[in-house]
């Protein structure tokens, strides 16, 4: 749906506080000050429509928003006083110092300049480091200085002056859709997906050829898997618990982030042990996760068997790996998610119901 | 319309916001001697003639709390969660503190005026 169509008229106070937030610095402060501002312009409406005796449409709320001022200037005015740049202009001018610092100077040192040091650096990777950070840093010590420079000069030309008078509440971008819960069916696929592999995790010792396949007629399992069976078997129980809260407390936002990040720790923890345990060598040979069965060791094709759990080893050791370098990621990703999701909190905790977009 | 005119405009409506300032906060501590929230509040400042945009009040309301002039509580009212500010007994003594030199500028500055 469109904004200019949405049905309900009062969904434009819920976007003219959106847009006003959007300008306003994330504190609590703030969110409380928009708080009482949504309480404010709820009151007049009211008001306005115990006057007319009719509830207010699109046109009458735009008035009303209108008279507010547009929020850009609203959050000037509610935000902290600024001097050099004034109060209507430095949402705009931190904003677009943000975007030029963070989001175009650092990914353009990082994947272009960094590599393009590095290759002139013969991939010296200490100078290479050394330089693109030193090129950086007065890279964006320029940045930061035109744009300074820029506003300045807007500031005092007043070439925003009528920005005041021009907006248009129709115009307000329509409202973004409340934070996702944690999935009902992805958290319900999981669990299944787990109690599947416990299953199957608990029937693998007695029927090696759920995991070996035909090959179990000649392989038996290495030491390797009779010291990690049992951590590994603790770790499906305990994920298969997390999810089954999380399904349970659904309510509970913060759960699933920061049990998944333990669980993928407690992952990465053990699977660097596993690699750690399966690069030991036995009496000179290196057979860690399977190793041929004793009843085939004389069979004329113990040749051909000891190259196909060569093969298995080293197959088993690269997928290890590349656990443990997705683990990684994963879990920089969960901080990340984690951060977001607390420093969230910390701005809403004491939001009350009136700023609540319904 | 011309750049003297322009800047007469200009030094005007920076005097005058300086002259409001002092008087709206004076204005919204007396209001405040009972209990309300601010819509209220800005109503009766706009019922006496003090016209005060939301953009000013809150700040203001926000920067006397903190000062400890006003204390302030959220609460529920027509199921709608409002924030209802009063004076506290520090902000009671300073805001007569405040009404009696209020006083007596105006009464140097009626003299003043009749005197010029």
């Amino acid at each position: 749906m469109s904004p200019s169509s949405s049905r309900n008229p009062l969904d434009l106070v819920d976007r003219y506080l959106q847009a006003v937030r959007f300008w306003l610095p994330k504190t609590r402060r703030q969110e409380d000050l928009l708080a009482e501002l949504g309480e404010d312009l709820r009151s007049q409406i009211e008001d306005k429509e115990s006057e007319l005796g009719h509830a207010l449409g699109k046109d009458e709320i735009s008035e009303i928003l209108k008279r507010c001022g547009a929020p850009m200037v609203v959050a000037s005015r509610l935000g902290p006083r600024r001097h050099l740049i004034g109060p209507t202009l430095f949402p705009v001018y931190e904003f677009v110092l943000k975007m030029v610092l963070l989001w175009i100077l650092v990914p353009v040192f990082i994947f272009i300049v960094g590599p393009a040091t590095l290759a002139s650096t013969n991939g010296d990777w200490g100078k290479t480091a050394l330089v693109t950070l030193g090129n950086l840093w007065s890279g964006s010590f320029v940045a930061a200085g035109i744009i300074t420079l820029v506003f300045g000069i807007l500031e005092r030309t007043h070439a925003i002056a009528d920005i005041n008078c021009k907006w248009d509440p129709s115009s307000l971008p329509p409202l973004q859709k409340p934070e996702r819960r944690t999935s009902f069916v992805q958290t319900i696929c999981e669990l299944a997906f787990n109690v599947f592999g416990l299953v199957w995790l608990l029937l693998v010792p007695n029927h090696p050829f759920l995991i070996l396949g035909p090959a179990a007629a000649f392989l038996k399992f290495g030491p390797f898997w009779y010291t990690f069976y049992v951590p590994v078997v603790l770790l499906t129980v305990a994920v298969i618990v997390r999810l089954a809260v999380a399904l349970a407390r659904s309510q509970w936002t913060a759960f699933p982030l920061w049990s998944q990040l333990l669980q993928t720790a407690v992952s990465l923890i053990l699977v660097h042990y596993m690699i750690q345990a399966a690069g030991y060598t036995v009496h000179g040979e290196w057979h860690p996760f399977v190793t041929i069965a004793d009843d085939v060791r004389s069979s004329e094709q113990f040749v051909r068997f000891t190259k196909i759990a060569a093969i298995v080893n080293v197959a088993l050791m690269i997928s290890l790996v590349c656990t443990w370098v997705g683990l990684c990621i994963g879990g920089a990703v969960q901080v990340w998610e984690l951060l977001k999701h607390i420093r969230k909190q910390g701005t809403v905790s004491q939001q009350p119901a009136s700023v609540q977009l319904r | 319309m011309s750049n003297g005119s322009q800047a007469t405009t200009e030094v005007f409506e920076n005097l005058k916001l300086e002259l409001r300032r002092g008087c709206l906060t004076l204005a919204v501590l007396t209001q405040l001697r009972s209990e309300r929230y601010g819509y209220t509040l800005r109503k009766a400042l706009a019922d006496d003639g003090l016209e005060i945009d939301e953009g000013t009040l809150y700040p203001l309301l926000r920067r006397l709390e903190s000062q400890g002039l006003l204390v302030s509580q959220w609460r529920e009212e027509d199921k709608r969660n409002k924030r209802f500010y009063r004076l506290s007994p520090m902000g009671e003594q300073i805001l007569e503190q405040l009404l009696g030199e209020w006083q007596r500028i105006n009464t140097s500055l009626s003299k003043i005026l009749q005197e010029a």
